[in-house]
Protein backbone atom coordinates (compact mmCIF):
# COMPACT_ATOMS: atom_id res chain seq x y z
CA UNK A 1 0.00 0.00 0.00
CA UNK A 2 1.15 3.66 -0.56
CA UNK A 3 1.73 6.09 2.13
CA UNK A 4 0.25 8.85 -0.15
CA UNK A 5 -2.93 7.08 -0.43
CA UNK A 6 -3.25 6.01 3.33
CA UNK A 7 -2.52 9.39 4.02
CA UNK A 8 -4.89 10.70 1.75
CA UNK A 9 -8.00 8.59 3.04
CA UNK A 10 -6.69 9.75 6.86
CA UNK A 11 -6.75 13.40 5.54
CA UNK A 12 -10.49 12.81 4.16
CA UNK A 13 -11.92 10.80 7.33
CA UNK A 14 -10.29 13.50 9.47
CA UNK A 15 -12.18 16.23 7.23
CA UNK A 16 -15.14 14.68 7.45
CA UNK A 17 -15.40 13.78 11.20
CA UNK A 18 -14.48 17.65 11.95
CA UNK A 19 -16.87 18.79 9.47
CA UNK A 20 -19.97 16.41 11.13
CA UNK A 21 -18.73 17.20 14.44
CA UNK A 22 -19.25 20.78 13.47
CA UNK A 23 -23.07 19.73 12.09
CA UNK A 24 -23.65 17.31 16.27
CA UNK A 25 -22.62 20.82 17.72
CA UNK A 26 -19.02 19.81 18.70
CA UNK A 27 -17.14 23.00 20.83
CA UNK A 28 -14.33 24.20 18.42
CA UNK A 29 -12.26 22.71 21.46
CA UNK A 30 -13.65 19.28 20.84
CA UNK A 31 -13.28 19.61 17.06
CA UNK A 32 -9.09 18.06 17.17
CA UNK A 33 -10.45 15.04 18.78
CA UNK A 34 -13.60 14.39 15.89
CA UNK A 35 -10.69 14.69 13.41
CA UNK A 36 -8.63 12.16 14.96
CA UNK A 37 -11.53 9.98 15.90
CA UNK A 38 -11.85 10.43 12.11
CA UNK A 39 -8.26 9.57 10.90
CA UNK A 40 -7.85 6.86 13.15
CA UNK A 41 -10.67 4.66 11.68
CA UNK A 42 -10.26 5.12 8.40
CA UNK A 43 -6.44 4.64 8.87
CA UNK A 44 -7.34 1.75 10.42
CA UNK A 45 -9.99 0.29 7.61
CA UNK A 46 -7.21 1.03 4.64
CA UNK A 47 -4.64 -0.80 6.18
CA UNK A 48 -7.20 -3.23 6.70
CA UNK A 49 -8.66 -3.40 2.84
CA UNK A 50 -5.22 -2.98 1.91
CA UNK A 51 -4.46 -6.48 3.49
CA UNK A 52 -7.54 -8.11 1.72
CA UNK A 53 -10.18 -7.76 4.04
CA UNK A 54 -13.54 -7.09 2.88
CA UNK A 55 -14.91 -4.06 3.75
CA UNK A 56 -17.66 -5.17 6.91
CA UNK A 57 -14.37 -6.42 8.87
CA UNK A 58 -12.36 -3.88 7.92
CA UNK A 59 -15.26 -1.37 9.27
CA UNK A 60 -15.32 -3.87 12.30
CA UNK A 61 -11.78 -3.66 13.43
CA UNK A 62 -11.71 -0.08 12.99
CA UNK A 63 -14.75 0.76 15.26
CA UNK A 64 -13.46 -1.51 17.43
CA UNK A 65 -10.26 0.70 17.61
CA UNK A 66 -11.73 4.34 17.61
CA UNK A 67 -14.38 2.73 20.19
CA UNK A 68 -11.19 1.55 22.82
CA UNK A 69 -9.59 4.64 22.36
CA UNK A 70 -12.12 6.73 22.99
CA UNK A 71 -13.10 4.69 26.12
CA UNK A 72 -9.72 5.11 27.37
CA UNK A 73 -10.09 8.88 27.25
CA UNK A 74 -13.46 8.98 28.58
CA UNK A 75 -11.74 6.78 31.77
CA UNK A 76 -9.10 9.67 31.74
CA UNK A 77 -11.47 12.64 31.20
CA UNK A 78 -14.25 11.56 33.35
CA UNK A 79 -16.56 12.56 30.51
CA UNK A 80 -18.08 9.77 30.18
CA UNK A 81 -20.93 9.83 27.51
CA UNK A 82 -19.50 12.01 24.61
CA UNK A 83 -20.02 10.82 21.40
CA UNK A 84 -16.71 11.03 20.04
CA UNK A 85 -16.79 7.48 18.44
CA UNK A 86 -19.81 7.71 16.95
CA UNK A 87 -18.33 10.76 14.85
CA UNK A 88 -14.68 9.45 14.01
CA UNK A 89 -17.24 6.02 12.67
CA UNK A 90 -19.89 8.75 10.80
CA UNK A 91 -17.09 8.81 7.37
CA UNK A 92 -17.51 4.89 7.19
CA UNK A 93 -21.23 4.92 7.54
CA UNK A 94 -22.15 3.37 3.67
CA UNK A 95 -24.64 5.91 2.70
CA UNK A 96 -23.20 5.65 -1.00
CA UNK A 97 -24.15 1.86 -1.20
CA UNK A 98 -27.77 2.29 1.03
CA UNK A 99 -28.64 4.97 -1.82
CA UNK A 100 -27.39 3.10 -4.69
CA UNK A 101 -29.27 -0.04 -3.05
CA UNK A 102 -32.52 1.60 -3.41
CA UNK A 103 -31.94 3.22 -6.27
CA UNK A 104 -31.16 -0.06 -7.82
CA UNK A 105 -34.83 -1.24 -6.27
CA UNK A 106 -36.13 1.41 -8.28
CA UNK A 107 -34.86 0.62 -11.63
CA UNK A 108 -36.34 -3.07 -10.92
CA UNK A 109 -39.70 -1.35 -11.63
CA UNK A 110 -38.09 0.28 -14.82
CA UNK A 111 -36.02 -2.17 -16.53
CA UNK A 112 -36.29 -4.91 -18.96
CA UNK A 113 -36.84 -8.25 -18.28
CA UNK A 114 -33.17 -9.16 -19.69
CA UNK A 115 -31.37 -6.44 -17.15
CA UNK A 116 -33.84 -7.49 -13.83
CA UNK A 117 -31.43 -10.27 -13.03
CA UNK A 118 -28.39 -8.25 -13.22
CA UNK A 119 -30.20 -5.04 -11.10
CA UNK A 120 -31.74 -7.48 -8.89
CA UNK A 121 -28.50 -9.19 -8.16
CA UNK A 122 -26.76 -5.29 -7.30
CA UNK A 123 -29.92 -4.08 -5.19
CA UNK A 124 -28.95 -7.76 -3.20
CA UNK A 125 -25.68 -7.02 -2.85
CA UNK A 126 -25.76 -3.12 -2.18
CA UNK A 127 -28.28 -3.74 0.40
CA UNK A 128 -26.37 -6.74 2.38
CA UNK A 129 -23.13 -4.62 2.37
CA UNK A 130 -25.07 -1.65 3.92
CA UNK A 131 -26.80 -3.87 6.59
CA UNK A 132 -23.43 -5.45 7.23
CA UNK A 133 -21.01 -3.02 7.34
CA UNK A 134 -23.47 -0.72 9.34
CA UNK A 135 -23.78 -3.92 12.04
CA UNK A 136 -19.79 -4.19 12.17
CA UNK A 137 -19.62 -0.29 12.91
CA UNK A 138 -22.07 -0.74 15.87
CA UNK A 139 -21.27 -3.88 17.13
CA UNK A 140 -17.24 -2.55 17.05
CA UNK A 141 -18.56 0.84 19.05
CA UNK A 142 -20.96 -1.62 21.54
CA UNK A 143 -18.04 -4.25 22.36
CA UNK A 144 -15.74 -1.67 24.06
CA UNK A 145 -18.36 0.08 26.35
CA UNK A 146 -19.48 -3.07 27.49
CA UNK A 147 -16.44 -5.12 28.44
CA UNK A 148 -14.36 -1.59 29.69
CA UNK A 149 -17.65 -1.42 31.48
CA UNK A 150 -17.84 -4.47 33.20
CA UNK A 151 -14.25 -4.05 34.48
CA UNK A 152 -15.02 -1.17 36.06
CA UNK A 153 -18.33 -2.28 38.14
CA UNK A 154 -16.44 -5.67 38.98
CA UNK A 155 -13.26 -3.11 40.45
CA UNK A 156 -16.19 -1.28 42.04
CA UNK A 157 -17.78 -4.69 43.76
CA UNK B 1 -45.24 -9.26 48.47
CA UNK B 2 -48.65 -9.04 47.89
CA UNK B 3 -49.39 -6.65 50.87
CA UNK B 4 -46.60 -4.35 49.46
CA UNK B 5 -48.78 -4.12 46.29
CA UNK B 6 -51.53 -3.72 47.77
CA UNK B 7 -49.84 -1.08 50.37
CA UNK B 8 -48.68 0.79 46.50
CA UNK B 9 -51.65 0.21 45.17
CA UNK B 10 -53.44 2.68 47.96
CA UNK B 11 -51.15 5.13 47.69
CA UNK B 12 -50.46 5.15 44.47
CA UNK B 13 -54.01 6.13 43.14
CA UNK B 14 -54.79 9.50 42.51
CA UNK B 15 -56.96 10.25 45.16
CA UNK B 16 -57.59 13.83 46.45
CA UNK B 17 -56.78 12.47 50.03
CA UNK B 18 -53.32 11.11 47.91
CA UNK B 19 -52.88 14.66 46.30
CA UNK B 20 -52.97 16.00 49.75
CA UNK B 21 -49.85 14.22 50.80
CA UNK B 22 -46.96 16.43 52.21
CA UNK B 23 -44.63 14.20 49.35
CA UNK B 24 -47.08 15.03 46.57
CA UNK B 25 -45.78 18.24 44.99
CA UNK B 26 -41.91 17.76 45.47
CA UNK B 27 -42.74 14.09 44.22
CA UNK B 28 -44.91 15.39 40.92
CA UNK B 29 -41.85 18.62 40.37
CA UNK B 30 -39.38 15.59 40.89
CA UNK B 31 -40.48 13.38 37.99
CA UNK B 32 -41.39 16.11 36.14
CA UNK B 33 -37.60 17.66 36.61
CA UNK B 34 -36.27 13.75 35.61
CA UNK B 35 -38.43 13.31 32.84
CA UNK B 36 -37.39 16.42 31.06
CA UNK B 37 -33.39 15.70 31.26
CA UNK B 38 -34.27 12.78 30.02
CA UNK B 39 -36.33 14.09 27.27
CA UNK B 40 -33.62 17.40 26.51
CA UNK B 41 -31.16 14.36 26.19
CA UNK B 42 -33.32 12.36 23.96
CA UNK B 43 -33.32 15.25 21.64
CA UNK B 44 -29.38 15.51 21.61
CA UNK B 45 -29.29 12.23 20.37
CA UNK B 46 -28.35 9.85 22.88
CA UNK B 47 -29.12 6.31 22.64
CA UNK B 48 -31.71 4.58 25.34
CA UNK B 49 -29.10 3.52 27.79
CA UNK B 50 -27.95 7.13 28.01
CA UNK B 51 -31.19 8.66 28.83
CA UNK B 52 -31.94 6.00 31.25
CA UNK B 53 -28.47 6.48 33.05
CA UNK B 54 -29.63 10.35 33.07
CA UNK B 55 -33.34 10.45 34.58
CA UNK B 56 -31.57 7.79 36.76
CA UNK B 57 -29.01 10.18 37.87
CA UNK B 58 -31.29 13.32 38.12
CA UNK B 59 -34.25 11.46 40.56
CA UNK B 60 -32.07 9.89 42.50
CA UNK B 61 -29.56 12.96 42.59
CA UNK B 62 -33.14 14.52 43.86
CA UNK B 63 -33.84 11.74 46.89
CA UNK B 64 -36.17 9.58 44.77
CA UNK B 65 -36.10 5.37 46.41
CA UNK B 66 -37.02 3.70 43.29
CA UNK B 67 -36.99 4.80 39.26
CA UNK B 68 -38.80 2.93 36.82
CA UNK B 69 -38.50 4.37 33.09
CA UNK B 70 -40.04 3.21 29.35
CA UNK B 71 -37.90 4.63 26.54
CA UNK B 72 -39.95 5.00 23.43
CA UNK B 73 -39.12 6.79 20.16
CA UNK B 74 -41.84 9.47 20.95
CA UNK B 75 -42.37 9.49 24.68
CA UNK B 76 -40.67 8.85 28.10
CA UNK B 77 -42.83 7.22 30.72
CA UNK B 78 -41.24 7.34 34.30
CA UNK B 79 -42.77 5.74 37.38
CA UNK B 80 -40.69 7.33 41.17
CA UNK B 81 -41.65 6.61 44.35
CA UNK B 82 -40.48 8.06 47.62
CA UNK B 83 -41.40 7.45 51.38
CA UNK B 84 -44.20 4.51 50.22
CA UNK B 85 -45.69 7.84 47.63
CA UNK B 86 -45.45 6.77 44.01
CA UNK B 87 -46.12 8.35 40.80
CA UNK B 88 -46.06 8.11 36.88
CA UNK B 89 -45.58 10.72 34.37
CA UNK B 90 -45.21 10.26 30.74
CA UNK B 91 -43.52 13.00 28.51
CA UNK B 92 -43.08 13.78 24.72
CA UNK B 93 -40.60 13.31 22.79
CA UNK B 94 -39.81 16.00 20.07
CA UNK B 95 -37.94 15.91 17.03
CA UNK B 96 -34.49 13.60 17.44
CA UNK B 97 -31.40 15.28 16.37
CA UNK B 98 -27.63 15.18 17.46
CA UNK B 99 -26.67 18.55 20.29
CA UNK B 100 -23.13 17.34 21.63
CA UNK B 101 -22.92 20.55 23.77
CA UNK B 102 -26.67 20.48 25.21
CA UNK B 103 -26.24 16.60 25.98
CA UNK B 104 -22.46 17.66 28.00
CA UNK B 105 -24.15 20.45 29.84
CA UNK B 106 -26.79 18.03 30.65
CA UNK B 107 -24.35 15.30 31.78
CA UNK B 108 -22.85 18.20 33.48
CA UNK B 109 -25.81 19.16 35.12
CA UNK B 110 -26.52 15.37 36.60
CA UNK B 111 -23.10 15.33 37.93
CA UNK B 112 -24.03 17.88 40.28
CA UNK B 113 -27.16 16.77 41.06
CA UNK B 114 -25.63 13.58 42.10
CA UNK B 115 -22.99 15.33 44.49
CA UNK B 116 -26.19 17.05 46.02
CA UNK B 117 -24.81 20.38 45.22
CA UNK B 118 -28.96 21.13 43.31
CA UNK B 119 -32.56 21.36 44.78
CA UNK B 120 -35.08 20.18 42.49
CA UNK B 121 -36.19 24.26 41.89
CA UNK B 122 -32.32 25.34 40.91
CA UNK B 123 -32.47 21.91 38.00
CA UNK B 124 -35.64 23.09 36.74
CA UNK B 125 -34.38 26.46 36.66
CA UNK B 126 -31.08 25.09 34.69
CA UNK B 127 -33.10 22.70 32.31
CA UNK B 128 -35.48 25.81 31.62
CA UNK B 129 -32.46 27.46 30.68
CA UNK B 130 -31.14 25.06 28.62
CA UNK B 131 -34.19 23.96 26.53
CA UNK B 132 -34.60 27.84 24.96
CA UNK B 133 -31.29 26.86 23.28
CA UNK B 134 -27.75 26.73 23.90
CA UNK B 135 -24.38 27.90 21.75
CA UNK B 136 -24.11 26.82 18.55
CA UNK B 137 -22.64 27.32 15.13
CA UNK B 138 -23.81 29.89 12.99
CA UNK B 139 -25.57 28.09 9.83
CA UNK B 140 -22.94 29.06 7.28
CA UNK B 141 -20.26 27.84 9.50
CA UNK B 142 -21.91 24.45 9.56
CA UNK B 143 -22.90 24.41 5.57
CA UNK B 144 -19.43 25.08 4.22
CA UNK B 145 -18.12 22.29 7.07
CA UNK B 146 -20.76 19.95 5.52
CA UNK B 147 -19.49 21.06 2.00
CA UNK B 148 -15.77 20.31 2.82
CA UNK B 149 -16.98 16.92 5.01
CA UNK B 150 -19.24 15.65 1.47
CA UNK B 151 -15.99 16.81 -0.77
CA UNK B 152 -14.03 14.68 1.56
CA UNK B 153 -16.80 11.96 1.68
CA UNK B 154 -16.52 11.81 -2.26
CA UNK B 155 -12.70 11.31 -2.43
CA UNK B 156 -13.12 8.39 0.10
CA UNK B 157 -15.64 7.18 -2.95
CA UNK B 158 -12.91 7.42 -5.51
CA UNK B 159 -14.63 10.96 -6.46
CA UNK B 160 -11.64 12.87 -9.09
CA UNK B 161 -10.04 16.27 -7.89
CA UNK B 162 -12.33 18.07 -10.22
CA UNK B 163 -15.54 16.97 -9.22
CA UNK B 164 -15.10 17.57 -5.61
CA UNK B 165 -15.51 21.23 -6.25
CA UNK B 166 -19.24 21.26 -7.47
CA UNK B 167 -20.03 18.46 -4.81
CA UNK B 168 -18.25 21.03 -2.26
CA UNK B 169 -20.95 23.61 -3.57
CA UNK B 170 -23.53 21.59 -3.55
CA UNK B 171 -23.52 19.77 -0.51
CA UNK B 172 -22.89 23.72 1.27
CA UNK B 173 -26.05 24.81 -0.52
CA UNK B 174 -28.03 21.67 0.42
CA UNK B 175 -26.96 21.99 4.40
CA UNK B 176 -28.33 25.81 4.02
CA UNK B 177 -31.12 24.61 2.67
CA UNK B 178 -31.74 22.23 5.10
CA UNK B 179 -31.43 24.48 7.99
CA UNK B 180 -33.90 27.06 6.83
CA UNK B 181 -36.61 24.85 5.63
CA UNK B 182 -35.94 22.87 9.35
CA UNK B 183 -35.97 26.48 10.56
CA UNK B 184 -39.39 26.29 9.10
CA UNK B 185 -40.73 22.95 10.73
CA UNK B 186 -40.99 21.24 7.44
CA UNK B 187 -41.48 17.36 7.43
CA UNK B 188 -38.30 15.81 7.83
CA UNK B 189 -38.64 12.99 5.34
CA UNK B 190 -39.75 15.33 3.10
CA UNK B 191 -36.66 18.40 3.55
CA UNK B 192 -34.10 15.57 3.09
CA UNK B 193 -36.19 14.62 -0.24
CA UNK B 194 -36.12 18.11 -1.77
CA UNK B 195 -32.50 18.12 -0.29
CA UNK B 196 -31.12 15.41 -1.76
CA UNK B 197 -33.17 16.46 -5.72
CA UNK B 198 -31.55 19.86 -5.41
CA UNK B 199 -27.73 18.55 -4.26
CA UNK B 200 -27.05 16.21 -6.40
CA UNK B 201 -28.49 18.03 -9.42
CA UNK B 202 -26.53 20.76 -9.12
CA UNK B 203 -23.32 18.91 -8.29
CA UNK B 204 -23.81 16.17 -11.63
CA UNK B 205 -24.44 19.26 -13.38
CA UNK B 206 -21.46 20.99 -11.80
CA UNK B 207 -19.50 17.71 -12.48
CA UNK B 208 -20.47 18.08 -16.26
CA UNK B 209 -19.44 21.24 -16.39
CA UNK B 210 -16.11 21.23 -15.16
CA UNK B 211 -15.11 18.16 -17.37
CA UNK B 212 -15.09 15.48 -14.61
CA UNK B 213 -14.85 11.79 -15.06
CA UNK B 214 -16.58 10.72 -11.92
CA UNK B 215 -20.13 12.45 -12.32
CA UNK B 216 -22.32 9.40 -11.11
CA UNK B 217 -20.32 9.69 -7.69
CA UNK B 218 -20.59 13.27 -7.26
CA UNK B 219 -24.05 13.12 -7.88
CA UNK B 220 -24.33 10.50 -4.99
CA UNK B 221 -21.70 12.73 -2.59
CA UNK B 222 -23.67 15.86 -1.88
CA UNK B 223 -26.67 13.80 -0.20
CA UNK B 224 -24.45 11.80 2.24
CA UNK B 225 -24.95 15.01 5.05
CA UNK B 226 -28.59 13.59 5.13
CA UNK B 227 -27.62 9.67 5.82
CA UNK B 228 -28.59 9.44 9.36
CA UNK B 229 -25.38 7.68 10.58
CA UNK B 230 -26.13 8.71 14.54
CA UNK B 231 -29.44 6.90 14.59
CA UNK B 232 -28.35 4.48 12.52
CA UNK B 233 -25.71 3.71 15.12
CA UNK B 234 -28.07 3.99 18.14
CA UNK B 235 -30.54 1.81 16.79
CA UNK B 236 -28.44 -1.00 16.68
CA UNK B 237 -26.81 -0.16 20.39
CA UNK B 238 -30.39 0.08 21.59
CA UNK B 239 -31.37 -3.48 20.23
CA UNK B 240 -28.08 -4.98 21.92
CA UNK B 241 -29.03 -2.94 25.13
CA UNK B 242 -32.02 -4.95 25.27
CA UNK B 243 -34.59 -2.14 23.72
CA UNK B 244 -35.75 -3.70 20.52
CA UNK B 245 -38.45 -1.65 20.46
CA UNK B 246 -36.99 1.74 20.28
CA UNK B 247 -34.19 0.12 18.10
CA UNK B 248 -36.79 -0.94 15.47
CA UNK B 249 -38.44 2.38 15.65
CA UNK B 250 -35.26 4.43 15.03
CA UNK B 251 -34.14 1.94 12.35
CA UNK B 252 -37.37 1.69 10.55
CA UNK B 253 -36.95 5.77 10.31
CA UNK B 254 -33.38 5.57 9.27
CA UNK B 255 -34.81 3.31 6.48
CA UNK B 256 -37.38 5.71 5.88
CA UNK B 257 -35.11 9.06 5.40
CA UNK B 258 -32.62 6.38 3.34
CA UNK B 259 -35.73 5.75 1.16
CA UNK B 260 -36.59 9.62 0.39
CA UNK B 261 -33.25 10.83 0.03
CA UNK B 262 -32.99 7.75 -2.89
CA UNK B 263 -36.04 9.12 -4.02
CA UNK B 264 -34.36 12.51 -4.10
CA UNK B 265 -31.62 11.54 -6.15
CA UNK B 266 -33.87 9.96 -8.82
CA UNK B 267 -35.74 13.50 -9.33
CA UNK B 268 -32.23 14.92 -9.26
CA UNK B 269 -31.09 12.80 -12.26
CA UNK B 270 -34.89 13.40 -14.00
CA UNK B 271 -33.85 16.90 -16.12
CA UNK B 272 -30.01 15.51 -16.67
CA UNK B 273 -31.89 12.24 -18.35
CA UNK B 274 -33.97 14.87 -20.22
CA UNK B 275 -31.13 16.94 -21.84
CA UNK B 276 -29.12 13.03 -22.77
CA UNK B 277 -26.78 14.02 -20.39
CA UNK B 278 -24.59 10.65 -19.51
Amino acid sequence: MRLAFLLHQTLCGAIAAAGFGILFNFSFTSLPWCALSGAVALAVRTCCLSQGWSVEAASLAAALTVGFGTELLRNRSEDSRSALDVVGCIPMVPGSLAAKAILSLIALTTSSMVQNSETLVAAAQYSVSTIFTIGAIGTGLVIPTVLLHLRLSRRRR
Amino acid sequence: MEEAFEARDEVGSHSPAHRNSAHWPSLEQLAIVALDSGRMLMEAGASGKGVQEMVETIAYGLDAEQVDLGVGYASLTLTIQRCGVFITRMRRVGHIGVNERMAGELWKLARRVSRGNQTIEQTRLRLERLSLGGVRHAPPVVAIAMGLACAAFGRLLGLDWRGAVPVFIAATIGQYLRHELLKRKMNVFVCATIVSSLSSFLSDLGAHWIGSLTYATAMISPVLLLVPGVPAINAQTDIIDGRPSLGIARAVTVIMILVFIALGLWFGQMPLDHWHLP
